[in-house]
């Protein structure tokens, strides 16, 4: 993995620059994954990588290149690249400039520990599950990743940062020969902190719930969403709503909607960089260091996350948001938490009479983004909750929900949150207990 | 790439000295170039280039996989290093090794087919391209959002294994797509596509650019995004539906492409994408689709996203049948699956770079066509829906149901389309489906749709694919919630 020494490469390779403005990024990677199905690893793998990019801009011109040789060579080849394509491209009249963050962001949620981490320690911790799952006659099939990452932005104008982190991810699906299954995952900074035997024992546990299955009537349900599926949602929302790019371009479900109530009293998301549970890089791509963003307080709509070019357009400042040069999605929020409530999923479910209790969504895809109408399956723990217990597996359903709907409808939420990782996100979020959702046969 | 040849070669050397019972090893160059528009600027304009290597070994029996981006001797010394170790680390808990089929060996250099190599092409050519499409599109100004891109890829490799396989591949795809917007308020947007949803791509240089009329289309789509601003919701029923061929590239990409992943097939994906309904004590019996389905494995098409010459594990392209008369006739394959199985791969295991893993993937998956031209089959309905331009799409893990959203439809009354409807929705279980399809289209229609955004694997994978498919009648689909 790169170091900081790839910040004097930079610096040194700026001064072959004959653009007006320069910025050169790298993201770098060791990256580790142990993937088992059938109780057994069947993939298991490493790679080591560092992604270079520069931004060369001449007036309004702008010009991108990426590669991957962080030489001093490459760094010059790649400057040269973005200077040509920038020379032949028509102006963008909204550009403005670069920003100037000299300053360097203080780090936080390295752990030195995963280095020593090895392909035998993770082999150790699947066999451990695989052994347990083998006495529940139960299948095992998950992936536990390691990685460090660094981060270097550099650009004419000053900014000059540097970052790393680690992080490890686990995921387990245990099933049954019939197919019912129970999933459970985990993710976090420190990888000697990492509780797999607990984390594991969930999706066992789950499993292990299994019978046969009862299939039910579509209809209009009372659900307690676990975590992961609370998660899912609340990535799908981030991607059709939260980024300055979608509100600037009205195509954003909170597009005017901007100070207005779009969910319950009791919904409040925040793009928390710094919580002590997701320790994200304290910068963006572009060197601007993260802000700390209310987007959702108390159901109604504040803000939306920003990048410099679509701040300039909302007239606003970058909230550091940047993601990566070649990128066309605009802003996004990656480390999203939402507030916890006082209940726990026991009480939830023991004062259900009749209702749904779900793990996790699979596949959602929007039926209608500005509705946020979107479709999916339960998979992996569906069960049928009766009298205040769960009682018996569900045959998986189909979901055909407005997420706005359902978090209008939102009776308690858990005091107990959990860290999930989706794509390249990390969200902080609870149970869920939601009133009306709309399930249909798969 | 003489240099670097020799260095693969001996990446293979020292892992079999090293332990390795078998090794193989992947030079990957890739290149890209996208550039987009939207809205009269130039959105994006970006050339990128990764390189690196990838070191795969089967050391007691378990797989050990290493890939680096740094082209030295140390620095694969270490890769090989580590492919041993992780390979060891798997090892402890297998206790059935590895077997792979039977493969012959190659030693070959394999050029894909292009007329006009995009990256000899200019920039300020393409840009004016852009420039040009937009300039079309603006010409209606009721529209609110103008999008348009054009993407190129050449993919350089070298792959050498322990058994002699020593193969050169160089692959060029190109890609061309635009989409019209317009909002009669902030809650309702329509939106129009061409030629699909995401672009066209395939295995052409430049020329593709020019098989594409946009001049005469951009009329014709301002209509329908107009039309569809003042349509009705189009009605929940059970009806008969022509599908447009996009949208049957998908239907054939979601619902037998990747049911038939035998890694899938045997769990492999379990955790992540899924597994299938169509196991293997289904094969040669299973009734996929009705005796008019008939669907094959091709790379060795010349024009798809997932044609090319040899697989990442060095197996030759070849057509296998997938679905013959509508019955079950194979899987997309590698070399551990197919053994499984007592076959041959089918030459479908790919990574998406040269630092991840192979895995089984989507090929090019065509759909033979039928014998009635898309007239026909239009005028042969009498009450149903014609739907266009996949929009949403969202498979069950194990591929055995589905609900798909269009961008379009239009009532079929009398055998002929009339009245618009937005937001057209279908759903339905896969065997059902496909046994319900009653006509397919004929050559003329026919046309190989690239997916060039298939997510699969941990750590994800983005594999491009291709689906060959004309328009198709379906009948008793369920359409609407």
């Amino acid at each position: 993995m790169i170091d900081q020494e790839i910040l004097d490469i930079f610096k040194k390779a700026l001064k072959n620059s004959s653009a007006d403005q320069t910025e050169l990024v790298c993201e770098s990677e060791e990256f580790y994954l142990t993937r088992f199905a059938e109780n057994l690893i069947h993939q298991n793998m490493g790679r080591s990588d560092s992604t270079i990019w520069c931004r060369a801009i001449f007036g309004k011109r702008i010009g991108v290149s990426r590669s991957n040789e962080p030489t001093a060579e490459g760094v010059v080849k790649l400057i040269k690249a973005a200077e040509e394509i920038a020379q032949n491209q028509k102006e963008d009249p909204d550009f403005q400039s670069l920003l100037s963050y000299p300053g360097r962001s203080k780090s936080s949620g390295f752990y030195s520990s995963i280095f020593e981490y090895s392909a035998g320690d993770r082999a150790d911790v699947v066999s451990d599950i695989v052994r347990r799952a083998k006495s529940d006659s139960l299948s095992c099939a998950g992936t536990f990743q390691t990685s460090a990452t660094s981060l270097a932005v550099v650009n004419s104008l000053g900014t000059e940062n540097f970052a790393r982190n680690t992080e490890y991810r686990f995921t387990l699906t245990a099933s049954v020969k019939d197919g019912l299954s129970g999933w459970a995952q985990a993710a976090g900074r420190d990888v000697e902190k990492f509780d797999f035997k607990t984390v594991s024992q969930r999706a066992l546990d789950k499993a292990s719930l299994a019978g046969e299955p009862v299939a039910l009537d579509p209809g209009a349900y009372t659900v307690i969403l676990e975590p992961d599926a609370v998660a899912n949602f609340l990535l799908f929302l981030a991607f059709l709503g939260f980024g300055g790019k979608l509100l600037h371009q009205n195509r954003s479900f909170m597009s005017g909607k901007i100070g207005e109530k779009i969910m319950g009293d009791n919904i409040t998301i925040t793009e928390d960089p710094f919580h002590p549970a997701i320790e994200y890089l304290p910068f963006d791509y572009e060197g601007v260091p993260r802000q700390k963003v209310t987007i959702i307080e108390n159901g109604i709509a504040r803000a939306g996350v920003y990048n410099s070019y679509y701040a300039n357009l909302a007239g606003t400042q970058s909230t550091g948001h940047a993601l990566q040069p070649d990128n066309s999605y605009g802003p996004y929020p990656k480390a999203m938490v939402i507030d916890p409530g006082e209940n726990n999923v026991e009480d939830m479910i023991s004062s259900t009479d009749y209702g749904i209790y779900i793990t996790r969504f699979w596949y959602l895809n929007f039926l209608n983004p500005m509705r946020t109408m979107v479709t999916g399956y339960t998979r992996d723990g569906t069960f049928l909750i009766e009298n205040g217990k769960i009682t018996k597996p569900v045959v998986d359903m189909r979901i055909q929900q407005s997420m706005l709907e359902a978090f209008s409808e939102v009776e308690t939420l858990s005091a107990e949150q959990r860290l999930i990782p989706q794509y390249g996100a990390l969200m902080l979020v609870p149970f869920m207990k939601i009133n009306n959702f709309n399930l249909t046969v798969a | 790439m003489a240099q670097i040849d020799k260095l693969i070669v001996n990446a293979v050397g020292e892992a079999r000295s090293s332990g390795a019972s078998y090794a193989d090893c992947r030079y990957v160059e890739i290149e890209d170039e996208s550039l987009s528009f939207s809205n009269g600027s130039p959105e994006s304009v970006q050339k990128s280039s990764d390189k690196g290597l990838g070191v795969r070994v089967l050391v007691d029996g378990a797989w050990g996989f290493f890939g680096t981006s740094v082209i030295t001797t140390k620095e694969i010394s270490r890769a090989v290093k580590k492919a041993i170790e992780i390979g060891k680390a798997a090892a402890g808990l297998n206790d059935k090794p590895v077997e792979l089929a039977d493969t012959e060996s190659y030693k070959d250099n394999y050029v894909s087919n292009f007329i006009k190599d995009p990256f000899e092409v200019s920039l300020k050519e393409k840009l004016d391209y852009l420039s040009e499409l937009d300039g079309a599109m603006a010409a209606h100004e009721e529209l609110s959002s103008r999008d348009s891109h054009i993407d190129f890829r050449k993919t350089s490799s070298f792959f050498a294994s322990s058994e002699g396989t020593q193969v050169q591949q160089k692959i060029i795809h190109s890609g061309v797509g635009i989409d019209l917007g317009m909002s009669s308020s902030r809650r309702e947007r329509a939106s129009r596509s061409y030629p699909k949803n995401g672009g066209q791509y395939e295995c052409k240089g430049y020329e593709l650019l020019s098989e594409y009329d946009f001049k005469s289309e951009i009329p014709r789509l301002f209509e329908e995004v107009k039309a569809l601003l003042a349509a009705a919701a189009c009605p929940s029923k059970i009806t008969d539906i022509v599908f447009e061929g996009s949208v049957v590239s998908l239907l054939i990409h979601e619902l037998i492409g990747h049911p038939l992943e035998l890694d899938r097939v045997f769990g492999s994906e379990r955790n992540f994408s899924g597994t299938s309904f169509a196991t293997v004590d289904k094969l040669g019996s299973l009734r996929y689709g009705s005796s008019i389905i008939n669907v094959v494995s091709d790379p060795t098409h010349a024009y798809g996203l997932a044609s090319y010459g040899y697989d990442d594990e060095g197996v030759k392209a070849r057509r296998a049948d997938l679905i013959k008369d509508g019955i079950l006739a194979g899987y997309l394959s590698s070399r551990e699956t197919a053994a499984l199985i007592g076959e041959r791969s089918t030459g479908a295991m790919r990574a998406d770079s040269w630092g991840n893993i192979p895995i089984v993937r989507i090929t090019n998956v065509n759909l033979a066509p039928g014998d009635k031209s898309f007239n026909d089959i239009i005028s042969s309905v009498d009450n149903g829906i014609y739907m266009s331009t996949i929009s949403s799409w969202s498979p069950s893990d194990d591929r055995s149901s589905f609900e798909f959203g269009c961008e379009i439809a239009w009532e079929i009354k009398g055998g002929k389309p009339g009245q618009v409807f937005k937001n057209p929705t279908f759903s339905g279980k896969t065997l059902e489906f496909w046994n319900s399809v009653k006509a397919i289209g004929d050559e003329s229609s026919w046309k190989i749709w690239g997916t060039p955004n298939c997510g699969k694997g941990q750590p994800g994978q983005n594999a491009r694919t291709a689906q060959g498919a004309s328009p198709i009648l379906v009948s008793n689909v369920r359409v609407g919630g």
